[in-house]
């Protein structure tokens, strides 16, 4: 009897130890990293897919961005004026903003700058924005005294492009208390700059409602 | 205890009765849903309640240590800002620091220390001090993204006065806060983190857009289970001039201004980001489409181009003209359902004299005049965030004064007096109205632009108090922006090297800046 109840509460301590390293474990597990190895933080920051759909709000977003770099950069590349001439040079000038939001215009023509330039078919020339950076950077390499001047690059040999890209985003905005309506146009379009031709030229409207 | 739920954690014990579970019957405390029927059921039922519901409105007091509900902001800060009117601004914020002798900082106090601050010149001490300020409002930002309910619950709460409540910023301050941050930044020489601020202005509008969007179907739901209606118009005495000034009702809103919009334009301008400062000069224009600066700011967007290429520097001038106004507290008595007529305390907006303040234009060398126009009025923006907070604040008081009408009246039935005057003075003290507001802002905010030759200057205008004021001004780069600050007859120039932005066009192989 004695031995007997030895061995089982021998047995329950052992059970105990299993069911505390248990429990232990399940703690451990509980209070650990949410996901994955390698992982700090409290776990409640996704990421997510940069491609994925963006609804939050009728504001200017994610989507519309993508959406209006990808058809303006597939209807230019399609383009008699692309494909006839051997990688023409462009030069982008700004997107008008015409809107009264604050829509960072530089960041879809970047967009569109790095696909066409993916693409192979075009190449780009610095811009207006980027011109006084070219000039300093041309200018310290010539007249700093600081570079040979094997290696310095010449002044004077910047290549002048064959198409200005300009363009504009408008918006028309219509609210009621249970109604958002906000309509983009975008507009884009590349013009010959010896000849004065606009040799193409798209638009993509995008449309956004919310109803409360 | 078994008729109250006593909410957890933070010390939020008034807050959290309005969302704590079921105890007793008692669910929540608020402003609606048969809110006298809850606390008569409460207060009359049994007596042991009786100095429990005392007790519920001492707390507040006991809770606060008293400092909330005794302090009289409009006091202290009319101290303060006199010696901002006599050149003093270092005294100034011995006074701030003296009377914030808490370690526990409140967000008020950040935004009047930098303020006081950024007058001495002292302009990262001044950043450091909004960026703290920014810090608090960021965590309501984030209590606004993520949980609005509980925001608007306790903007909506009955049962702490408002004056014991954290201060979290009127919205016309919070949107404020981002652009004197900016101009810190731009003093300093930092352009690209004051398009930072620029940038977080916009994204902080549309929350406290969205904010007020749900505050107004909260009411609209709310509104039909309301017992108690409460009008304005009830407020016999209330000086409603202050807030029906054609001024105030032209205000598309409380919170947005033509000053933070125009500064965006002109920064992102200055970066070579037209896109980006187009709605800039847009949306200032929408919020005051009477102002022919603001236009011209839009319409020679392209043009000003040319001004570069002729070798000149396209100046702004911000001049901040007087001191926002004060609140202070005024008394009208009202007729509360169980107590009878009630002398309450409401916030009153009262004369601002430095509001009326206009510089005239600005003369440059003798020879140059640059209009300066209004474009913002702080003083406007005050008194319209009172004008649409009256109403709940007039609701709210009704409802407080008729709890404790109910638990003083039970107190002198059962022959307890001095319960009852014990409830009766601590309504004195906890019902005197709120009257914290960032008062070291300036009243209202002036713009002026011109185009000018880099070199030495000679600025000189009227000040407040009609006497002619001159001062050094130099002027380079391609961008610069002047900041001025007039409050009485103290000039306060933020003309520093960082003010001005970008190097001018190279022509002949010679820059034209000095």
């Amino acid at each position: 009897m004695y031995g007997m109840s030895v061995g089982i509460r021998r047995l329950g301590w052992r059970l105990g130890l299993l069911l505390a390293m248990g429990v232990w474990a399940g703690c451990v597990t509980a209070s650990g990293p949410a996901s994955g190895p390698g992982v700090v933080g409290s776990g409640r920051v996704q990421y997510g897919d940069p491609k994925a759909v963006e609804s939050v709000s009728n504001s200017f977003g994610s989507t519309d961005l993508q959406m209006i770099a990808e058809s303006m950069t597939r209807s230019l590349l399609q383009s008699p004026a692309i494909t006839g001439r051997h990688r023409p040079l462009i030069t982008v000038d700004h997107v008008k903003n015409k809107s009264s939001e604050y829509i960072d215009t530089r960041a879809i023509t970047d967009t569109i700058l790095t696909q066409l330039t993916k693409s192979g078919l075009v190449r780009f020339v610095v811009d207006m924005a980027e011109m006084d950076d070219q000039v300093d950077e041309l200018g310290r390499q010539n007249e700093s005294g600081l570079y040979k001047k094997s290696s310095a690059k010449k002044m004077g040999r910047m290549e002048g492009a064959d198409f200005r890209l300009v363009g504009s985003i408008s918006s028309i905005v219509k609210r009621t208390p249970d109604f958002h309506d906000v309509y983009y146009k975008f507009s884009l379009r590349l013009t010959d700059i010896e000849s004065g031709v606009v040799e193409w030229a798209d638009e993509k409207e995008i449309r956004k409602t919310t109803t409360r | 205890m078994d008729s109250y739920c006593r909410a957890e954690g933070e010390g939020i014990f008034f807050r959290d009765v309005t969302v704590c579970p079921t105890r007793g019957g008692l669910r929540g405390l608020a402003a609606d849903s048969g809110h006298f029927r809850i606390l008569e059921r409460i207060l009359l039922k049994r007596e042991r309640t009786l100095s429990l519901g005392v007790l519920w409105l001492l707390l507040p007091l006991l809770q606060t240590g008293c400092a909330g509900a005794l302090r009289s902001y409009d006091a202290e800060l009319r101290a303060t800002t006199s010696l901002v009117r006599v050149n003093r601004p270092d005294l100034a914020l011995q006074t701030l620091e003296k009377n914030n002798a808490d370690p526990e900082k409140d967000l008020l106090y950040y935004m009047e220390k930098g303020e006081l601050l950024r007058l001495q010149g002292a302009f990262a001490d001044s950043r450091s001090s909004w960026m703290a300020a920014d810090q608090k409002v960021q965590q309501w930002e984030e209590q606004a993204r993520t949980d609005p309910g509980k925001l608007l619950g306790a903007i909506g709460s009955v049962v702490v006065n408002d004056k014991v409540r954290t201060y979290e910023g009127y919205d016309y301050e919070k949107v404020l806060l981002t652009a004197q941050i900016a101009l810190d930044h731009i003093a300093l020489g930092d352009w690209e983190a004051a398009r930072t601020e620029i940038k977080k202005t916009h994204e902080r509008e549309a929350i406290i857009a969205d904010l007020h969007a749900k505050k107004v179907m909260q009411e609209e739901a709310e509104s039909g289970n309301r017992h108690v209606r409460r009008s304005v118009k009830e407020l016999q005495g209330y000086p409603v001039d202050t807030l029906n000034d054609p001024q105030v009702i032209a205000l598309k809103n409380s919170y947005q201004n033509a000053f933070s919009h125009y500064l965006a334009g002109f920064v992102y301008e200055a970066l070579g980001e037209p896109g980006l400062a187009a709605p800039g000069y847009r949306q200032a224009i929408e919020l005051r489409p009477d102002i022919p600066l603001l236009e011209e700011g839009l319409k020679q967007l392209d043009r000003r181009r040319e001004r570069l290429a002729a070798g000149k520097t396209d100046l702004l001038f911000v001049l901040e003209g007087g001191l926002a106004p004060a609140r202070s507290s005024v008394m009208i008595p009202l007729p509360i359902p169980s107590a009878g007529l009630v002398t309450l305390s409401f916030p009153v907006v009262p004369d601002n004299p430095s509001a009326s303040y206009h510089p005239g234009p600005l003369q440059i060398d003798g020879n140059k005049w640059v209009e300066m126009a209004a474009v913002t009025s702080v003083d406007a923006m005050a008194r319209r965030t009172l004008r649409d907070d009256l109403p709940g604040i007039v609701l709210r008081s009704t409802l407080r004064a008729a709890s404790r009408g109910i638990a003083q009246g039970q107190a002198n039935r059962k022959g307890n007096e001095l319960v009852g005057l014990a409830v009766m003075l601590t309504g004195l003290v906890l019902e005197s109205a709120d009257e914290r507001s960032w008062r070291t802002l300036p009243a209202t905010i002036f713009l002026g632009r011109t185009a000018l030759k880099p070199g030495r200057y000679t600025l000189s205008f009227d000040t407040a108090y009609g006497n002619r004021a001159s001062m050094a001004l130099d002027v380079g780069g391609r961008y610069q922006l002047v900041p001025i600050r007039v409050v009485g007859d103290t000039l306060y120039l933020a003309n520093t090297p960082g003010s001005s932005y970008g190097s001018l066009p190279v022509v002949g192989g010679r820059a034209l800046t000095k």
